[in-house]
């Protein structure tokens, strides 16, 4: 038992004599301490009846009771509380609505006062070489808000768990610091609420609303780009922030020094902390967030068809997540688990549609990328700068577009299908060792 | 204490109170109506911890005092009193309250006045003004769907949120959802709140009594209305309804539209022989241009009817709870409500056809 229920068990008692016993149950019996501050009791109750008729009736003489046993205590405050234990477990009485279905009705995705998603937090979040970086950096900020990293930036494509990684540090703060207050917002509602503002000559008002908040973080900062007042008004912002010691979390996709149109002073302030990097993740990141997704589901997937979906989807996390919600849902539907071609024909229709491209183009991105005449491609010369970009080529045709091998053979200058069949062969071997030529694919592979 | 006033307005005002005054098991005074007569104004006061109620009734004061009623008797008693010349006097007499007509006369017994709670106000809150019609209107239309238990205080309330110029009205089970769009002019300082149902059924009560403009106030844990002699301040839940939106299907793969009337009528009959679960299968077979309503009971008999409508997609077979569906069309205004499909084991969305559209309805099927 801590003190302060002791305290205000032993107060109870003292109060439960003093007072009528329809009194003591109706008002006194689901009170209890929240905390002390500065000699400050805040005494929890469970509505806002009570809180009017505990501080009209009974004020003085809880007060006096409390000093009697500590000194220190000055003053009473009334806070009314969610009361948490009522809230008991499904009840299965309601046998005569059983046979409808439920609906999916998702519960309490955010909390209004900090308008975090509860749902994000370490627990859940997958750490891997590729965002580790980025996870010590938060735990360094958790540590000591306000003070290490100052701003905290991270940084990193759609789809990375940048938005996770930075509720999670909210939800985090807010469990270690309750006394912290905390607010999440996207750069966008930043923005359309200092536009209300301004146009309601309410600008005060909003400088004075988010200025009482321990920790702000910010979404998806890079909207900012070209707004020059909402860049003022940032700057200001920031700069009432850091001066007096209060967290900042900031999030974009691209690096602060290359957001263009955003200025420069912002720029060095946003650097002045720590800026991390979420880069993609790696294959075996990806199978491990696979599998952590199943889990959520309560489905189990066969390791070859994890490790698909891990090589399938590079370096968006969120369309994992999708496309787990669909095998899911079609588990459900089908009552049973789903063949490795039902999941490939799942992917097939619901990842972003690679775009159509011609062999010609393919062609022309890859002699671009590697500084040759697209002519020589198609030629028979066999110098060392042109095979090497010509079995890439072969290898992206086949490996992304699907080409058969005869096809293949007869765009690039009429080649046979064996040529083209070793050169595939022979590219898809050298990726294992040499990890140049694996880095040059993915950027010819970007670049498509 | 003693004073003189209207009977018909006091019948009214001890009517509206009596309903909140409730049993308290752990304090009796609450069954009681509070009287509190000071100068020329009576305040009349009732609460069960969870709504509270102040009206404020002229009266001539002979001598001011408190004094705290059994509701259940004096609503009772006065609803009784014949209404000859419309004045009735109270007086206090030794711990018994007597209340005078012209031809009737009662002692009530009264209560202990010090232990009755005194009714919160919201102080420091931004009010604004609504019409009450409307607020009633956009209640009513979902209440009925908000949860009976209360393992989920989320859903046994009605949430009410500010969307775009519109007040949304939402309340689910999670079986069936209610949703209702309202164009109530309300600043965009209004936080979104969930109100008890079983408190919205007094506010919807009083401010169809009121019947004009009210103010409205609220915070974290309250929402007030007031207008001119009536105060009513109910307890809000502090938590966040679930995020429906999601839930509401964007396309259909069937859509039925019938006459509200003739649908509900065949509804009524297979009610006859539903089962013990409200069980109706409907049949919706656009290509065979067939709209039908089974229910069977093996202890009764079965029936089938058909239903005129318009069909357009897929064949489906799909089973309801009877209630589940009927329940919406105390909120549908127009003629023609549509019905649509989406699969087997997704809801189905009912919306008014003509009119205006801001009413929508989930019901979630069967699973056998």
């Amino acid at each position: 038992m801590n003190p302060h229920s002791k305290m205000w068990q032993t107060a109870l008692i003292e109060i439960e004599t003093a007072v009528s016993q329809a009194n003591f149950s109706t008002w006194f019996k689901e009170t209890r301490i929240l905390k002390e501050e500065e000699g400050v009791i805040f005494l929890g109750v469970p509505n806002s009846f009570t809180q009017e008729w505990l501080y009209k009736k009974f004020h003085n003489s809880i007060l006096r009771i409390l000093r009697q046993m500590n000194d220190g205590v000055r003053a009473l405050e009334y806070v009314v509380v969610k009361d948490e234990e009522k809230r008991g477990g499904e009840s299965k009485k309601n046998g005569f609505v059983a046979p409808t279905l439920s609906m999916p009705l998702q519960d309490f995705y955010i909390n209004k006062e900090d308008n975090l998603n509860p749902r994000y937090t370490f627990d859940n979040f997958v750490v891997g070489p590729f965002n580790e970086l980025a996870h010590a950096a938060s735990q360094t900020v958790i540590k000591n808000p306000g003070h290490t990293y100052n701003p905290l930036f991270i940084y990193g494509d759609t789809g990375r768990g940048k938005t996770h990684l930075m509720q999670a540090v909210g939800n985090q703060i807010k469990k270690l610091y309750p006394d912290k207050k905390l607010f999440y917002m996207t750069s966008e509602r930043f923005g359309s609420e200092l536009f209300i503002a301004i146009q309601e000559n309410k600008v005060q008002q909003f400088k004075d609303r988010y200025r009482k908040y321990d920790v702000v973080i910010m979404d998806d900062i890079q909207f900012f780009a070209n707004k020059e007042k909402f860049q003022e008004e940032l700057f200001h912002f920031f700069n009432t922030f850091k001066d007096s010691g209060r967290q900042l979390i900031f999030s974009s996709d691209k690096h602060p020094n290359i957001i263009t149109g955003l200025e420069d002073r912002l720029r060095g302030r946003f650097s002045a902390g720590m800026v991390v990097d979420i880069p993609e993740p790696d294959l075996e990141s990806r199978m491990v967030i696979v599998r952590a997704k199943c889990a959520t589901h309560n489905i189990t997937l066969p390791e070859d068809v994890i490790e698909h979906l891990a090589s399938s989807i590079e370096d968006n996390i969120r369309e994992i997540e999708g496309i787990i919600n669909v095998i899911s849902c079609q588990t459900q539907l089908k009552n049973k688990q789903l063949s490795l071609n039902e999941i490939k024909n799942i992917l097939k229709n619901n990842t972003k549609p690679k775009k159509t491209l011609s062999v010609k183009e393919v062609v022309k991105i890859v002699s671009d990328f590697y500084n040759i005449d697209e002519e020589s491609i198609n030629n028979k010369t066999r110098r060392k700068e042109v095979v090497r970009p010509r079995q890439v080529v072969m290898y992206i045709l086949r490996e992304d577009f699907g080409m058969s091998f005869p096809s293949i053979g007869e765009k690039l200058g009429g080649r046979d299908h064996t040529t083209v069949i070793h050169s595939y062969e022979k590219v898809k071997e050298e990726i294992k060792t040499d990890t140049l030529l694996s880095q040059e694919i993915g950027q010819v592979r970007s670049m498509l | 204490m003693k004073f003189e006033t209207n009977l018909q307005k006091l019948k009214e005002a001890v009517t509206l109170a009596e309903h909140i005054a409730g049993i308290h098991i752990t304090l009796p005074v609450l069954s009681c109506i509070l009287i509190e007569v000071k100068k020329n104004i009576a305040m009349l006061r009732a609460t069960n911890l969870d709504v509270g109620m102040e009206i404020l009734l002229s009266v001539k004061t002979h001598e001011e005092g408190v004094v705290a009623i059994p509701a259940k008797t004096l609503s009772s008693f006065l609803s009784q009193i014949p209404d000859q010349n419309h004045v009735v006097q109270l007086e206090l007499i030794s711990g018994n309250i007597q209340i005078i007509s012209a031809k009737t006369r009662g002692v009530i017994k009264t209560m202990p006045i010090e232990d009755f709670p005194s009714i919160p106000s919201i102080p420091d809150a931004e009010q604004f003004t609504l019409s009450s019609e409307l607020f009633v209107k956009g209640l009513k239309s979902v209440c009925y769907s908000a949860s009976i238990s209360s393992v989920k205080p989320e859903l046994s309330s009605v949430y009410v949120y500010k969307d775009a110029g519109n007040v949304t009205f939402v309340a689910t089970d999670s079986f069936r959802l209610a949703e209702k769009k309202i164009k109530i002019n309300i600043p965009s300082q209004f936080n979104d709140i969930l109100i008890p149902s079983k408190n919205v059924s007094e506010i919807i009560r009083t401010l169809e009594y009121i019947a004009s403009d009210v103010q409205v106030a609220s915070n974290k844990n309250l929402i007030s209305f007031k207008s001119g002699d009536i105060y009513i301040v109910s307890r809000v839940i502090d938590g966040v309804f679930p995020d429906y939106r999601q839930i509401i299907p964007k396309n259909f793969s069937t859509e039925a539209i019938v006459l509200k009337q003739d649908f509900l009528n065949a509804l009524k009959v297979s009610n006859i022989f539903s089962d013990k679960f409200n069980q109706v299968h409907i049949t919706v077979d656009p290509k065979g241009k067939v709209f039908e309503i089974q229910t069977k009971n093996v202890d009764v008999g079965e029936n089938k009817t058909l239903v005129d409508a318009a069909l357009t997609g897929e064949r489906v077979e799909i089973n309801f709870n009877y209630k589940y569906i009927a329940d919406s069309f105390q909120s549908v205004d127009s003629d023609s409500v549509s019905l649509q499909f989406t699969g087997l084991n997704r809801p189905m969305v009912v919306r008014p056809i003509s009119g205006e559209q801001s009413f929508m309805y989930l019901v979630m099927p069967m699973n056998r």
